[in-house]
């Protein structure tokens, strides 16, 4: 067999394989155009960045940074910013199959024979990989996550938080490559027919108008199937809601006694909660923290699942247990949980939250007595801050220096 | 298609800064991702590529079939609110596969995962196809009017 032929044999069979993959032309309908992909990435763009900024700020309230304090008020801003986190990143679900499915032809467009222009496609083409695969992955692993469910290995903060920043500088790349498209085909009317491919063909049975309403409706039920975990006026609709508002005390909790393994030490009668202070150290029992003076506050617990609640807690401020030790204000604190284990067994309390006057070491929660499973003897309420860094089960607070 | 379109300088200015905005972006968030370490990565690089392949080679075609598989039973072709209704049911199932299983239940915490989503998926699939039907009764009654009257029921 000489080169040429074996050359040709070759070509035939790349040829014949080349054949039968589908060709960006094989696909017609008039509804997978970009005048639909343009008008749904508007709003999955604008959904994308709600989850952007109230993912950095939920970061932010999660990694004390001595140089920018995170604020104690509003007291329900957490609470807001998480809930959007969460709702935004559901209603992008919809949309984001929709775009998917209007620019599934492109996958299919044969490269240029031109090395010049092969070479930018190749480009772009990466850009919307990366695009792609970012917010696939941030949109499942986040609604895993809002669901306890962690089916993976990965580190999810550390993951979750790395790929927001990959996607929305894809992002911003994809809309830099595409704005003059963009601007032109929001700028003319959805069914006109601009920027279409040739191979569109035939009466769609929808109209693209219709096509987009299909992806908004979809969207808008997809967020009130699921927002009652932290919208109360919607929970009897939220039939898909990670949370129904009920649990002991009229509160839902997020982990139990039970599974933090400490049943035994909370009940235990050598309970103490020890405060230390520069050598001075007072411990004291659970009834000795009811003889204090009580304080009551109505403050959310806000979670970083995006669930929340709001709760009337009674307790002793915090800042009284560190006066009696006689710590200055504008100290951090460390707070210690029964815990045995887990990355939130200790946390760190900047100084603008445990000088603040609505900062409880909470011992009942909507008149009762504090449930087991919400942190009996004793839990952190602070305002404005994240559900797991609000520390059940206390034993130990720490000032530091 | 992009090359019947001049962009004017103004629009060049913000492509190159929301690009390079983008690009800078992009990068500060894979060297946090190699911060992680090479396990992490490992990890969630398999699920990366996970949900691209689960989308451009399962949803996608599978999606192509149905619509197939509709485009044959209803001969001609299908109706909007069909569509419509394939939309919203198809899309929001596949955003709550996570409560649908209750893979995160404990058990010794009731309050988690406490509805039965089963049921309720159920519910919001029979209202889904009421108001597919209702939608298509409607269209038929105004596209009848229509032959009647002047005007077409043809949206």
């Amino acid at each position: 067999m000489g080169l040429t032929e074996v050359r040709e044999k070759v070509e035939g069979v790349v040829g014949g394989v080349v054949s039968r993959v589908p060709d960006e032309g094989d696909f017609t309908s008039r509804l997978r155009s970009p005048a639909v992909a343009a008008r749904v990435g508007l709003w999955l763009g604008i959904s994308f960045g709600l989850c952007f900024v109230t993912g950095l700020v939920s970061h932010w309230a999660q990694s004390p940074d001595p140089w920018f304090a995170f604020p104690t008020r509003p007291v329900r801003l957490y609470q807001l910013t998480q809930g959007v986190h969460v709702i935004a990143g559901t209603a992008a679900v919809p949309l984001l199959l929709v775009k998917l499915w209007a620019v599934f032809p492109k996958l299919f467009s044969r490269p240029p024979k031109d090395l010049r222009l092969l070479l930018v496609e190749t480009l772009e083409r990466v850009s919307i990989a990366v695009l792609v695969a970012a917010s696939i992955f941030q949109l499942a692993s986040g609604i895993s996550n809002s669901a306890q469910w962690y089916p993976w290995s990965f580190d999810f903060r550390g993951t979750h938080y790395a790929l927001g920043w990959i996607a929305i500088g894809a992002l911003a790349v994809h809309i830099a490559v595409k704005l003059p498209l963009i601007r032109d085909l929001l700028g003319t009317d959805i069914e006109s027919g601009t920027h279409d491919r040739e191979s569109m063909q035939g009466e769609p049975p929808l109209t693209r108008r219709g096509l987009v309403r299909g992806a908004f409706l979809a969207s808008g039920v997809a967020v009130v199937a699921t927002a009652g975990s932290t919208v109360p006026g919607l929970r009897t609709v939220s039939v898909f809601g990670v949370r129904d508002g009920n649990g002991p005390g009229g509160l839902p909790v997020n982990k139990s006694a039970k599974e933090a393994d400490v049943v035994a030490a909370a009940l235990s009668d050598g309970y103490r909660l020890r405060v230390v202070h520069d050598g001075t150290e007072m411990a004291f029992t659970r009834a000795d923290l009811e003889q204090m003076r009580q304080r009551t506050h109505d403050l959310p617990l806000a979670c970083v699942e995006g669930w929340s609640a709001n709760a009337t807690w009674t307790g002793v401020r915090l800042r009284d247990l560190l006066d009696a030790v006689g710590a200055p204000r504008g100290r951090d604190v460390n707070i210690e949980s029964l815990q045995p284990a887990g990355s939130y067994r200790s946390t760190l309390l900047p100084h603008q939250f445990a000088d603040d006057s609505l900062t409880l070491l909470a011992l009942g929660l909507n008149g009762e007595q504090l449930a087991l499973d919400h942190g009996y003897p004793c839990r952190l309420m602070a305002p404005n801050r994240p559900g797991v860094l609000q520390t059940k089960w206390v034993t130990k607070v720490e000032v530091l220096g | 298609m992009t090359g019947t379109i001049t962009p004017s300088r103004p629009v060049r200015l913000v492509r190159l800064l929301v690009g390079a905005l983008g690009l800078a972006a992009g990068l500060w968030g894979a060297w946090l991702m190699s911060d992680l370490g090479v396990d992490n990565l490992v990890a969630s690089g398999t699920w990366l590529v996970g949900g691209v392949v689960l989308h451009d080679a399962v949803i996608g075609p599978v999606t192509i079939a149905l619509a197939a598989v509709a485009v044959r039973l209803s001969r001609r072709s299908v109706p909007g609110p069909v569509i419509v209704g394939g939309i919203v049911l198809g899309s929001v199932t596949l955003a709550v596969v996570p409560v649908l299983g209750r893979f995160g239940a404990h058990a010794d915490n009731p309050s988690l995962l406490p509805r039965d989503y089963v049921g309720g998926w159920l519910v919001f699939a029979g209202l889904t196809l009421t108001a597919v039907v209702v939608a298509l009764l409607v269209g038929r009654r105004s596209a009848k009017d229509g032959e009647h009257g002047a005007g077409s029921g043809r949206r």
